[in-house]
C-alpha cells in the first residue's frame, strides 16, 4: 500500500463520516425525491491508488475496491495527478481531463455531485486556492504583456461612429437619405447607451426558472410514463412540459424597456438545461461566483432548488447518458470524453438553424394552430404519431401566446402605476402589442420586433441558447418598416421614424444580451467568451435573386456600430455584381469602428459550396448564417451545422504514432505503421496513414452524432420549432427526426493551415530534398524539438506554407479539405441528411492546440493552432499572399463555411476613409478571386496586450475568434495570447 | 579577368539587381501597391532605410536574431570568413560573397541580398498582385536604391507595366541626367515621389555623398512640367532627428517649394530600425548617428507641420 491510496481512503473515510452523522451536511445526501443513491470510483490507471464510496439512504461508505455496477469512476493518470487533484478547487479538476491526467468512466453527474460534495465541506479551502491562481494568472498576463516589439504607441482608437456619408444609395433603400446614417450616435439614444452600460456591468446570474417548471411538470406528469403507466410519445410529453412553463414563467418587462419579455428572471440570466449539459456545473455550484472566468452569481435559493430538486431528476435522462445506457458505453463516446480528438455539441444541443421568421410575423400563432388543425382533419386517425406531433405543436404555440398575454397585462399593470407619462405610453402600447403578437399577424415594426422577440425566447425556452440563429432579419422588418413608413407623409415625421426604428432595433439587440448559455469551467477553455451566437444575417439578395440591400440592412448595420456588442453575431452577405460598392465600403466601415464584426461572407462562394445538394434555388438565395458563419437555409432546414468539433491534427499525431494518441496515450486509432521500424516508403504512405487515422475520428464521431441524434428525439424533441420549420407539419416528424425539408449535419475542422505545412514539412524535407529521416524527425518531434534547432530552423525557413503562395501547399490544403469533405459527405445522418464539411474552429484551435505536442510543421507543444484555416503567421509577409491562397480554395470542399481571420492595424497617420478604402480593397479583390468568408479584426498587438492587464480599460473590446466574436478581457490567457500572436498586417 | 565574367560585369551595368518585391505596401502611393526595390544608388545617406539598396552588387546579409548558432555555415565558408569572434561574424574583407553559407543556412540568417531578374520576372511576378491594384487605385511603385540608375531597364519595365493597365509611381532621391530621364522613363510614369532631404548643399554633401544642385534643379523642372499638365510630382522629406527634421532644413526647404507654387507635401516619419538593417550588413560610419535613431514624438511633429504652413501635408 502506499502513501497516496492510505491519504487518498483516509480523506473519504473522514468526507463518509462528516456527511453520515452530522445533520446539517446530511441533508445534503436527500432530494426532494428522497435520498441520492450512487457509487462512485477512484484510481489510477495502474490501481496504485484504488477506493470507492457509496452513497447509500443517507448512509456513506467507503470501500478499498470499486465495485461492480459502480456509477462512475475517476481514473487518474497517476498517483503524482491524485496528489495534485487534492490541492484543487472542483473547477480546476474538470480541467484535468483536458491534460490527459484524468478521465472519467460512466456516468457523467455523478463526479459531478460528488465534486459538490467535496465543495460543501471545502468550500473556503477552495476559495483560497481559486485567489491565488487567480493572483498567478494576473503575474502571468503582466509578463506576458511585457514581450513583443516595442515602437510608437498604438494608434488611438478610430471615431467611435461613422464618419462617412454613403456615396450612392441602394436601390431596395427607399426611405433613408443617408444609408448610412452618419448623423446619428450613440449619445443620441440615451436609453442604449444605458442598457449598454447595465450588460457591461451586470454580472450574469444562474436563473432556474425554465428547470424547475419543466422539472415540476414532469415529476407530477411523468417523463418516460404517464401517471397511467403508458409510455408518452416524447413529442407530446415535452409540450405538455412547455405550455405549463411558459404559462407560468414571470412575464417581466425591463425598466425601460421597448420590447417586452425576457429569456430569464435575471438582468443577464444564465439558462439552465438539465436534459443537455445542466449538470455539469453541479459541482462548481459553491465557486461558480468567484471563478476566474465568467463567474456568474448564483443565489443560495437557487443552489438549493437544483441540488435538491432539479439535479437528481436529471442524472440519467440528459443526452449523453441516454446514449451511454442505450448503447453501452460505445467507443464513440468514450473517445469524445476524452476531449482530445472531437467535442460533440449534440451532447449540448441541436439548435443551429433558423425558424421562419417571416412566416410567425406574417400569420401568428393563431394562424398556424388553424394550418395545423386543417392538417390533423387531413390526417387519419391511424397516423398516430403524426397527430401526435401535431397536437404537440398547437400547446407549444398557445404555450407562447399565453406568455405573451401574461406580458399584455404586466405592461398594463405597469402602466396604472407608472407616473412617467412618456413611459405610461410605452408601457400602455406594450400592453397592446403583446396583446395582439405573435398570437395574430403584424402589421407595425415595433408589433414585428416584439413578435421576433417573444418567438426567440419560445424557442430558447425550448432548445438550448447555443447557436440558435435570428437569420435575415433586415429582409423580415423591413415590410414593417416601409408600412409604417408609407403612413407617414411629412420630411421630419419620418425622420423622427427612423430614430425610432434606430432605437428600436437597438433595444431588440440589447435583448438579446439578456441571456447566456450555461459554460461549465471547462468550457471556458473549450470555448471561451463565446455567448450564444445568435447570428443576424444581412445584405445578400432576395429568393429572386435581386439586390436583397434595404433601409433595414443599413438600420442594422449603424446599431452594430453603435452597439459594438459581441452578440447578436453579425454576418453580413455580399453578392458580387448585384450588391453595390457603397453596402460593402460600409460594411467595412462598420467592421473598422467596431473592431471585429460584421463577418462578411460572398454569396457566391456560399451558394456554389452548397450545389451537390441541389436545393432549391429560390431556397439556396434565402441561406442564413447560423451560430458562427455556417450557411443554413432559413426556416427550411435542420442543418445543425455545428454538430462536432473535429480536431484534424488528432488524426496526424495518431498517424506518427501508429495509431496511438499521445496525450490520451491510448492507442485508439487504426495501426498505419510505426515510423521507428522504417513504415512509409514514400510520402504517399505517409499520407495514407493519416487519411486512415482521419477516416477512423470521422467515422466514430458520426457514430456518435447519430447516437445522440437520436437521443434528442427521445428526450426533447422539440414540437415548437417543428412548426416553425417547413416540413414538420406535412410530414409528420418532428425537426428532431428528420421532419425539416431540408436535413443535413454540419462538422468544424480544425487546423488545416497546421495540417498543410506539417505535410509539407514531412514531404519537402524527408522524401524530396532528404533532408531528414523520418524516424529522426519523429524524435526531433517528440522531444518537442528540445535538442534540433537546426533541424526546427529549417522547417521554420525552409518549408512552403499555406498562405504562402506556394502552389504545392495550395494544393496540399486542397487535398486536405477534399478529403474532410468526401469523407463527411459519404455518411448520412439520423435524419436522413448527409454530413458537411466547414473550416473554422470556435476556440477549440486553441484547447486543442493545448492538447497537442509538437508539429512537423515546427509547431511546438501546447502552442494554439491557427484559428479557422488562417494561414500561419510565419507563410507570408505579404498578406495577399494569405488572401489569395484561401479565395483559390474549392468552396465546393467547404460546404459548412470557413473563417478566414485578417488582423489589420490601423497606422497613426492614416485617415478613417483610407483605412475603409484600404479593407474595402481586401475584401472586394478577396470575393473576386472567390473566397468565401472573411473576417477582419481591427486593433494591433500592442493595444491587446495593454488590454491584458488593464481589462478595466478595454470593456468593451470585442474581437473574433473564430467566426464568433468574444469580449477579449473575459478570455483565457492561452487565448489572449493566440490573438495576440496572429499575424498582424497595417491597414 | 576571362570574357565571361567581363560581360557579366557589363550587362551588370545596366541590369540591375532586385532585392525585394514587396506585395501589400499602403505607404508608397495611393491604393495597395508593390514595390520593386533596386539595388544600388548614387547617394549614400548616413539614415538610409534601406542600406541594403545601396551599393549595386550582391551581399550577404546576416541577421544574429534569426541564427540558432549551429555553426553548419563556419564549415561551409572556403574561405574562413566567418568567426563568431567578430562583432558583425562575417568578415567581410575575406568573404568572397560566394554565399554557400547562405545556401546551407537553416534558418535564413545568413542571406543573399540582391537577384537578377528580367523584367519578364519581374512582371510574372506582380501579375498576381493586379486584382488588387484594380479595386484599390494602386499599382507599382518602382523604389531603391535608385530606379533611374538602371535608366533603360526601368523604362523597359515601366512600358511593359503601363501596357498591362497598371499605374506605375516612382520614388527617387532625384540624382539623375534628366535628359535621359525624359526621354527614357518619363513617359510611362503615372506618378513620381521625389526625396527632397537637405537643402544646405555642404550638409547634403556631407551625409548623402553627393553636392544636391542637380537633385534641387531636377525637381524645379519637373515640377514645372507638373503645373504644365504633366505627371504628377510629390517632393517628400525622410525626418531624421538632428539631420534633416532640423527648423533650419525644413524652413529653407519649405520656401523653395513655395517659391515653386507646389501644394502638396509628403513627410516620413524616421523608423530607428534601420540601425540594425546596417548592422546585418556588417556596414559602419564615422558619422555619429546615435540621435538620428529615434522616434519622433507628436508634439515634435505638430511643430515641423507648422513650418509648411500653406502646403498640405498628405
Amino acid at each position: 500500500m502506499n502513501f497516496t491510496n492510505i491519504l487518498v481512503k483516509i480523506l473519504l473515510h473522514l468526507m463518509a463520516a462528516i456527511y453520515s452523522r452530522i445533520p446539517s451536511k446530511r441533508q445534503y445526501l436527500k432530494s426532494a425525491d428522497g435520498w441520492t443513491n450512487f457509487c462512485i470510483g477512484i484510481r489510477t490507471e495502474n490501481r496504485s491508488v484504488m477506493a470507492a464510496v457509496r452513497f447509500n439512504d443517507g448512509r456513506v461508505s467507503v470501500m478499498g475496491s470499486i465495485p461492480e455496477g459502480v456509477d462512475s469512476v475517476l481514473i487518474f493518470r497517476d498517483g503524482k495527478a491524485v496528489m495534485e487533484a487534492l490541492n484543487l478547487p472542483p473547477n480546476e479538476l474538470v480541467m484535468f481531463l483536458t491534460k490527459g491526467k484524468l478521465r472519467i468512466e460512466g456516468n457523467f453527474a455523478y463526479p459531478n455531485l460528488f465534486n459538490y460534495y467535496v465543495s460543501v465541506l471545502l468550500y473556503k479551502k477552495h476559495l483560497g486556492m481559486q485567489k491565488k491562481l487567480i493572483e498567478e494568472h494576473e503575474r502571468q498576463k503582466q509578463a506576458d504583456s511585457m514581450k513583443g516589439d516595442s515602437g510608437p504607441a498604438p494608434a488611438e482608437k478610430s471615431a467611435r461612429h461613422g464618419a462617412l456619408r454613403a456615396p450612392a444609395r441602394d436601390r431596395g433603400v427607399k426611405y433613408l437619405s443617408d444609408p448610412y446614417l452618419s448623423g446619428y450616435s450613440l449619445s443620441d439614444f440615451p436609453r442604449l447607451k444605458e442598457f449598454l452600460d447595465q450588460h457591461f456591468t451586470t454580472k450574469p446570474e444562474i436563473c432556474p426558472e425554465r428547470a424547475l417548471l419543466m422539472t415540476r411538470w414532469f415529476k407530477e406528469n411523468g417523463f418516460e410514463k404517464r401517471a397511467d403507466g403508458t409510455p408518452w410519445p416524447p413529442e407530446l410529453r415535452q409540450a405538455g412540459a412547455y405550455k405549463y412553463m411558459m404559462e407560468h414563467r414571470r412575464p417581466i418587462i425591463r425598466k425601460g424597456d421597448l420590447v417586452a419579455g425576457t429569456s430569464t428572471t435575471k438582468d443577464i440570466g444564465v439558462i439552465l438545461y438539465p436534459d443537455a449539459h445542466g449538470t455539469m456545473i453541479w459541482g462548481e455550484l459553491n465557486n461558480v461566483p468567484d471563478r476566474e472566468l465568467n463567474p456568474y452569481n448564483i443565489s443560495g435559493d437557487t443552489k438549493r432548488v437544483l441540488h435538491r430538486d432539479v439535479f437528481p431528476y436529471w442524472t440519467h435522462r440528459n443526452f449523453r447518458e441516454w446514449v451511454r445506457e442505450e448503447y453501452d458505453n460505445p467507443l464513440c463516446q468514450r473517445i469524445d470524453e476524452r476531449f482530445a480528438v472531437y467535442f460533440l455539441w449534440k451532447s449540448v444541443a441541436l439548435s443551429h438553424t433558423i425558424a421562419d421568421f417571416p412566416k410567425l410575423l406574417r400569420i401568428g400563432t393563431k394562424g398556424y394552430i388553424g394550418e395545423i388543425r386543417r392538417e390533423i382533419a387531413k390526417t387519419s386517425a391511424s397516423k398516430r404519431d403524426k397527430r401526435t406531433l401535431l397536437e404537440a405543436m398547437i400547446l407549444c404555440l398557445e404555450g407562447l401566446a399565453a406568455y405573451a398575454k401574461n406580458l399584455s397585462k404586466q405592461a398594463a399593470a405597469e402602466a396604472q402605476s407608472e407616473t412617467d407619462p412618456v413611459r405610461k405610453g410605452e408601457l400602455l402600447r406594450l400592453a397592446v402589442i403583446c396583446d395582439r403578437v405573435p398570437e395574430g399577424p403584424c402589421e407595425t415594426l415595433d408589433e414585428a420586433v416584439n413578435a421576433a422577440w417573444i418567438g426567440w425566447v419560445g424557442l430558447h425556452m425550448e432548445n438550448t441558447n447555443a447557436g440558435l440563429s435570428l437569420g435575415r432579419m433586415d429582409q423580415w422588418f423591413q415590410p414593417y418598416f416601409a408600412a409604417d413608413m408609407a403612413k407617414l407623409k411629412s420630411a421630419k415625421k419620418r425622420e423622427e421614424y427612423i430614430k425610432k426604428a434606430i432605437e428600436l432595433v437597438g433595444c431588440f439587440y440589447m435583448r438579446c444580451t439578456d441571456h447566456l448559455p450555461l459554460v461549465p469551467d471547462i468550457g471556458n477553455y473549450l470555448f471561451g467568451g463565446s455567448s450564444s451566437d445568435q447570428a443576424i444575417t444581412l445584405g445578400g439578395i432576395t429568393p429572386e435573386g435581386k439586390d436583397a440591400v434595404c433601409d433595414m440592412t443599413y438600420l442594422f448595420l449603424k446599431v452594430t456600430e453603435m452597439l459594438s456588442i459581441r452578440d447578436p453575431n453579425v454576418n453580413a452577405r455580399f453578392c458580387p455584381g448585384v450588391n453595390s460598392d457603397a453596402y460593402l465600403r460600409r460594411l467595412c466601415e462598420v467592421n473598422l469602428i467596431t473592431t471585429a464584426t460584421p463577418s462578411l461572407h460572398n454569396d457566391k462562394s456560399v451558394m456554389s459550396s452548397l450545389k451537390e445538394f441541389a436545393y432549391d434555388i429560390k431556397d439556396l438565395r434565402n441561406w442564413s448564417a447560423t451560430g458562427c458563419v455556417e450557411p443554413t437555409l432559413s426556416g427550411k432546414h435542420i442543418g445543425h451545422t455545428n454538430c462536432m468539433m473535429m480536431n484534424m491534427v488528432a488524426a496526424l499525431e495518431m498517424a506518427l504514432n501508429n495509431g496511438r494518441h499521445p496525450l490520451m496515450n491510448w492507442k485508439v486509432g487504426p495501426e498505419t505503421g510505426a515510423i521507428e521500424s522504417g513504415s512509409f516508403r514514400t510520402f504517399e504512405e505517409f499520407y495514407r496513414a493519416f487519411t486512415r487515422q482521419f477516416q477512423f475520428l470521422i467515422d466514430n464521431s458520426v457514430e456518435l452524432n447519430n447516437m445522440l441524434g437520436k437521443a434528442h428525439g427521445y428526450i426533447r424533441p422539440t414540437p415548437l420549432l417543428s412548426a416553425l420549420i417547413d416540413g414538420p407539419m406535412k410530414k409528420g416528424l418532428d425537426v428532431t427526426r428528420g421532419g425539416a425539408k431540408y436535413n443535413s449535419s454540419g462538422s468544424a475542422c480544425i487546423g488545416l493551415a497546421d495540417i498543410t505545412d506539417s505535410l509539407m514539412a514531412v514531404k519537402k524535407l524527408v522524401y524530396d530534398e532528404k533532408q531528414v529521416s523520418l524516424p529522426e524527425f519523429k524524435k526531433a518531434i517528440d522531444a518537442n524539438y528540445q535538442g534540433y534547432p537546426e533541424l526546427h530552423a529549417l522547417v521554420m525557413s525552409r518549408v512552403p506554407r499555406f498562405g504562402s503562395g506556394s502552389e504545392e501547399a495550395l494544393a496540399m490544403a486542397g487535398r486536405v479539405a477534399k478529403f474532410a469533405h468526401d469523407a463527411y459527405y459519404a455518411h448520412k445522418n439520423y435524419r436522413g441528411g448527409r454530413y458537411t464539411a466547414g473550416f473554422w474552429s470556435m476556440s477549440n484551435h486553441v484547447i486543442f492546440g493545448n492538447m497537442t505536442g509538437a508539429l512537423p510543421s515546427g509547431r511546438l507543444t501546447g502552442k494554439a493552432f491557427t484559428p479557422g484555416l488562417t494561414p500561419e503567421p510565419n507563410a507570408s509577409k505579404n498578406l495577399l499572399d494569405n488572401i489569395r491562397d484561401v479565395a483559390r480554395l474549392n468552396p465546393r470542399h467547404m460546404n459548412n463555411n470557413i473563417a478566414f481571420n485578417v488582423k489589420v492595424v490601423p497606422s497613426a497617420s492614416d485617415t478613417h476613409e483610407k483605412m475603409v478604402d484600404t479593407m474595402h480593397s481586401y475584401v472586394k479583390t478577396y470575393f473576386g478571386l472567390g473566397g468565401m468568408q472573411m473576417q477582419m479584426n481591427v486593433v494591433s498587438s500592442a493595444v491587446l496586450r495593454d488590454a491584458m492587464v488593464h481589462p478595466e480599460l478595454y470593456r468593451n473590446l470585442i474581437v473574433r475568434i473564430s467566426g464568433y466574436n468574444a469580449y477579449f478581457v473575459t478570455l483565457n490567457r492561452e487565448m489572449q495570447i493566440e490573438l495576440i500572436e496572429r499575424a498582424e498586417y497595417r491597414v | 579577368m576571362n570574357r565571361t565574367v567581363k560581360s557579366e560585369v557589363n550587362q551588370s551595368k545596366n541590369e540591375p539587381l532586385i532585392f525585394e518585391i514587396k506585395g501589400n505596401s499602403l505607404d508608397d502611393g495611393p491604393g495597395i501597391r508593390t514595390v520593386v526595390f533596386f539595388k544600388g544608388c548614387p547617394l549614400s545617406c548616413v539614415w538610409c532605410h534601406n542600406p541594403e539598396s545601396k551599393r549595386r552588387e550582391r551581399e550577404l546579409s546576416y541577421d544574429k536574431k534569426k541564427c540558432v548558432g549551429c555553426d553548419t555555415c563556419v564549415g561551409a565558408c572556403p574561405e574562413k570568413a566567418l568567426d563568431r569572434g567578430l562583432p558583425g561574424f562575417v568578415n567581410r574583407e575575406r568573404c568572397s560573397l560566394c554565399l554557400k553559407c547562405a545556401e546551407v543556412c537553416p534558418s535564413g540568417a545568413l542571406s543573399a541580398v540582391g537577384n537578377r531578374m528580367s523584367v519578364d520576372e519581374i512582371v510574372r511576378e506582380i501579375e498576381k498582385d493586379v486584382p488588387f491594384f484594380e479595386n484599390s487605385g494602386g499599382g507599382v511603385t518602382l523604389s531603391g536604391g535608385e530606379p533611374t540608375l538602371f535608366m533603360d531597364f526601368a523604362s523597359r519595365l515601366a512600358a511593359r507595366l503601363k501596357k498591362r493597365g497598371v499605374s506605375v509611381l516612382l520614388e527617387t532621391c532625384g540624382f539623375f541626367n534628366c535628359d535621359t530621364f525624359m526621354k527614357m522613363l518619363y513617359p510611362h510614369l503615372d506618378m513620381i515621389y521625389f526625396d527632397i532631404k537637405l537643402f544646405d548643399g555642404a550638409e547634403h554633401l556631407r551625409l548623402c555623398g553627393r553636392p544636391n544642385d542637380v537633385i534641387l534643379a531636377n525637381f524645379a523642372k519637373l515640377y514645372r512640367k507638373y503645373r504644365q499638365g504633366g505627371t504628377e510630382v510629390l517632393p517628400r522629406v525622410p525626418l531624421i532627428p538632428d539631420c534633416t527634421a532640423t527648423e533650419e532644413n525644413l524652413s529653407a526647404i519649405a520656401d523653395f517649394l513655395r517659391k515653386l507654387g507646389v501644394k502638396k507635401i509628403g513627410l516620413l516619419q524616421n523608423n530607428p530600425l534601420w540601425f540594425e538593417k546596417n548592422e546585418m550588413l556588417g556596414r559602419s560610419t564615422d558619422i555619429e548617428t546615435g540621435s538620428m535613431r529615434a522616434w519622433i514624438d507628436r508634439e515634435k511633429m505638430e511643430r515641423i507641420r507648422s513650418l509648411f504652413k500653406g502646403i498640405e501635408i498628405v
